[in-house]
C-alpha cells in the first residue's frame, strides 16, 4: 500500500488546539438549542399577537389557544427536524451527523405528541365551545376545508414515527424504512392549508404568514440543496467509477474508485461518503462507508466487509461502474477532537475509518495510542498499513487477538480480561484524551459504558457508529 | 448540547413569550376599542325605499352598520314588510379562518330564525359562535334603528 505524502508533510505542521477548536464548535451546538427554544416561543408569541392573548378568558377559548400552541409548537418541532436531517454542513461539522441526527430523533416523538395533542385538545375546545362533546365535534371539525388534508397529514406522521421506534424499525431494511420516512416531505406539506386558512393566526398579509413560510422554506431548502441538488451535481461534476478490487483478506475488499478534482471534496480521513453503485442489482440500495484512506485528487478508497445483502453486491460490482455519492459527512476525524491525548480502539472492519484517521491526523509523538483487536488471526484487516502509519506518528500499538471474553470485560480476549486490563490500564491518560471508538455495535457498547464509568466526558468518546 | 444552553434557551423563550403577551394584550384592547366604535353608523346603511310615516307601515330594506370583530366584519340587512321583519339578510359574516367561516355558517340561519320570531334583536346568543352572534345582533339593532321600528 502506497502512502501519500500528505502523511508525512503534516507531521511538520503543528498540531491543532483541539481544546480551543472544540469549544468553539460546542458555541454552535449551543446556538442551536438556544434557536430551538427561541423559535418555539416565537411560534406562541404569534399566537398571542395575533390576538391570542384575548383569547384565554372562559375555558373553552382556553383550551383551544392551548390547542392551537400545541400546534405551533410541534410544527416548529418538526421543522427542526428537517433542517437537522439535512445534513447542512455547518451543523454536520459543529455538532457532526450522528449528534444531528441524534437530536432529531429525540424530538421526533415529542413533536408527533405535541401535533396529536393539537388535534385531540382543539376537538375538546370546539366541543365544549359549541356545547357537543368530543365525539360529536369530529364530524362538524372534519367539515372544516382543508381538515381532510391535516389529518392525513397526522396519520402520515403517525406511521413514520411508528417505523422509527426503536423495537419496530429493526423489522424493516433501511430500505423500507427509508422510503416510508420519506413519507415525511409529505405529511408536512399536507399540513400546510389547514394552518393557512383554519384560525387567524397567519392570516394572509401578515408578518406572521411570512415568518412561518419563510420557516418551510429554510427547512425544505435545505433538504433539497443538501441532500438532492448538491450529492447530484457533486456525483455529476466528480465522475466517480469503480477504479479496481483489492482482496484485502478472505471475505474482505478494498473498492478503488476513480474521479477528477477529488480534492475539492475536502474529505478528512475518518469521514463517510454515502454511495449508490450504477448497477441493475444495487442502484436502489445506498452504502455509508467510511473512506479507508485519504482522498488524492483522483482516487478514493473504501474496504467493506461482506455483511449483509448490501454489502455483498457491491464487492462484485465490475471496474467502470458508475459511483454516485452524498458526502462527505461526519467528525470521526481529527477535526472532531476536543481534547489534548487521542486514545483509539477498534476491531474487526472499523479499522477503516481509523486508518484514514491516523493517515490525516495531526499529531505530537506520543500524543496518540491505540489498542487494535481482532477475533481471529484473519480479522487483522489494513493492520499492517496501520502499524506502518503508528511508527511514522509516533502512535503506541497494542494488539489484542482472540474472541470476546464470555467473562469479565467483555470488550477484551479471554487472556487480558483475566489478567485484569482495563480500559484505562490501556490508556493512562484517558480522561484528558479523545477516545475513538470503532467495531461492531455490541462490542462499541461495552467499551463506550466503560469509558463513561471512568467518567470521561460524553463529548470526548467518539463512537460513530454507521448503523442507520 | 449543554444543560448551560438549554437553560439558555428556556430563558429566552420565556422573555419571548412574555414580550408576546405584552405586546398582544397592548394592541389586542387597542382592537376591541376599534370594535365597539365602529358601532356608529357608517355610511352604506341605506334603505331602497324611505319610510313612510308612522313604524307600522315602514317598508325597504334597510343595512345595518358593518361591526368588526376579530375574526372579521359582520354586517345585515333586514326587509320590512308593513313594520314586520320578514327576512334578514347577511352582507357579510366572519371569514377569518375556516373555523369561524364555519361558525358564522352554522349560527347565521339559528338567528335569522330567532330574529324573525321575536322580531328584535333581543335573542338568544348562539352557543360557541359568541363573536359572530354579537355582531350580527349588533348590527341587526342598527338595521331596525335605521327602519324606525
Amino acid at each position: 500500500m502506497t502512502l501519500h505524502t500528505t502523511a508525512e508533510s503534516r507531521l511538520s505542521i503543528r498540531p491543532p488546539d483541539h481544546v480551543g477548536l472544540y469549544r468553539r464548535r460546542a458555541k454552535v451546538g449551543d446556538v442551536l438549542v438556544v434557536s430551538l427554544w427561541i423559535s418555539s416561543a416565537v411560534a406562541v408569541g404569534l399566537f398571542l399577537v395575533g390576538g391570542g392573548t384575548d383569547r384565554l378568558g372562559s375555558v373553552p377559548d382556553a383550551i383551544t389557544s392551548i390547542g392551537i400552541m400545541l400546534g405551533l409548537v410541534g410544527t416548529n418541532f418538526v421543522l427542526a427536524m428537517l433542517i437537522l436531517a439535512a445534513r447542512v454542513p455547518f451543523i454536520d461539522q459543529a455538532i457532526g451527523h450522528d449528534r444531528a441526527i441524534a437530536v432529531h430523533r429525540a424530538l421526533g416523538k415529542p413533536a408527533f405528541l405535541l401535533l396529536l395533542g393539537h388535534g385531540v385538545v382543539l376537538l375538546i375546545g370546539y366541543g365544549l365551545s359549541s356545547g357537543t362533546n368530543l365525539i360529536g365535534e369530529i364530524a362538524p371539525m372534519v367539515a372544516i376545508p382543508d381538515m381532510p388534508l391535516a389529518i392525513v397529514a397526522i396519520v402520515l406522521l403517525g406511521v413514520v414515527v411508528w417505523t422509527s421506534l426503536a423495537t419496530v424499525r429493526r423489522r424493516f431494511s433501511y430500505e423500507t424504512w427509508h422510503l416510508i420516512h420519506l413519507i415525511t416531505y409529505t405529511a408536512v406539506l399536507v399540513s400546510i392549508p389547514h394552518q393557512l386558512s383554519i384560525g387567524s393566526v397567519f392570516s394572509p398579509l401578515s408578518v406572521g404568514r411570512a415568518y412561518w413560510l419563510v420557516l418551510y422554506v429554510l427547512a425544505f431548502g435545505a433538504i433539497f440543496l443538501h441532500r438532492f441538488l448538491q450529492p447530484l451535481v457533486s456525483s455529476i461534476r466528480h465522475n466517480l467509477r469503480v477504479d479496481r478490487m483489492v482482496v484485502e483478506a478472505p471475505g474482505v475488499v478494498s473498492i478503488y474508485l476513480s474521479g477528477r478534482r477529488l480534492r475539492s471534496l475536502r474529505s478528512s480521513g475518518g469521514q463517510f461518503f454515502v454511495w449508490r453503485f450504477w448497477t441493475p442489482g444495487t442502484w436502489w440500495h445506498s452504502h455509508p462507508i467510511s473512506l479507508s484512506s485519504v482522498a488524492t485528487d483522483t482516487e478514493l478508497r473504501i474496504t467493506v466487509r461482506d455483511l449483509g445483502e448490501g454489502s455483498r453486491s457491491i464487492s462484485s460490482v465490475r471496474p467502470g461502474t458508475r459511483v454516485w455519492f452524498e458526502g462527505p459527512y461526519g467528525i470521526f476525524t481529527d477535526a472532531g477532537r476536543t481534547a489534548e491525548k487521542l486514545a483509539i480502539v477498534v476491531a474487526g472492519i472499523g479499522i477503516t475509518p481509523v486508518r484514514a484517521l491516523v493517515q490525516d491526523a495531526r499529531l505530537r509523538r506520543g500524543e496518540a495510542s491505540m489498542l487494535l483487536r481482532a477475533s481471529t488471526p484473519d480479522d487483522q484487516y489494513l493492520w499492517g498499513e496501520v502499524e506502518k502509519l503508528a511508527e511514522q506518528k509516533g502512535i503506541a500499538v497494542t494488539t489484542m487477538v482472540g474472541r470476546r471474553s464470555p467473562r469479565g470485560r467483555g470488550w477484551l480476549n479471554q487472556d487480558a480480561a483475566d489478567r485484569g486490563v482495563t480500559l484505562l490500564s490501556l490508556f493512562p491518560d484517558l480522561v484528558e484524551s479523545d477516545l475513538y471508538l470503532c467495531g461492531p455495535t455490541a462490542w462499541v457498547t461495552l467499551v463506550e459504558a466503560e469509558a463513561r464509568a471512568t467518567g470521561m466526558p460524553d463529548h470526548q468518546i467518539h463512537a460513530e457508529r454507521f448503523d442507520w | 448540547m449543554s444543560a448551560r444552553a438549554n437553560i439558555a434557551g428556556a430563558l429566552s423563550a420565556a422573555v419571548v413569550v412574555a414580550m408576546a403577551w405584552v405586546l398582544g394584550t397592548s394592541t389586542h384592547s387597542a382592537g376591541s376599542t376599534t370594535a365597539t366604535s365602529t358601532n356608529t353608523p357608517t355610511a352604506g346603511s341605506s334603505s331602497t325605499s324611505s319610510p313612510s310615516g308612522g313604524g307600522a307601515t315602514v317598508s325597504g330594506t334597510f343595512v345595518g352598520t358593518s361591526v368588526s370583530t376579530r375574526y372579521g366584519s359582520v354586517q345585515v340587512k333586514i326587509v320590512v314588510a308593513a313594520g314586520k321583519i320578514t327576512n334578514v339578510i347577511p352582507v357579510r359574516l366572519t371569514d377569518q379562518g375556516g373555523r369561524s367561516v364555519q361558525l358564522s355558517n352554522m349560527a347565521a340561519p339559528i338567528l335569522r330564525t330567532e330574529v324573525l320570531k321575536a322580531q328584535s334583536a333581543k335573542v338568544k346568543s348562539v352557543s360557541g359562535a359568541t363573536y359572530t352572534t354579537d355582531a350580527y345582533l349588533q348590527s341587526l339593532q342598527a338595521a331596525i334603528d335605521k327602519a324606525g321600528i
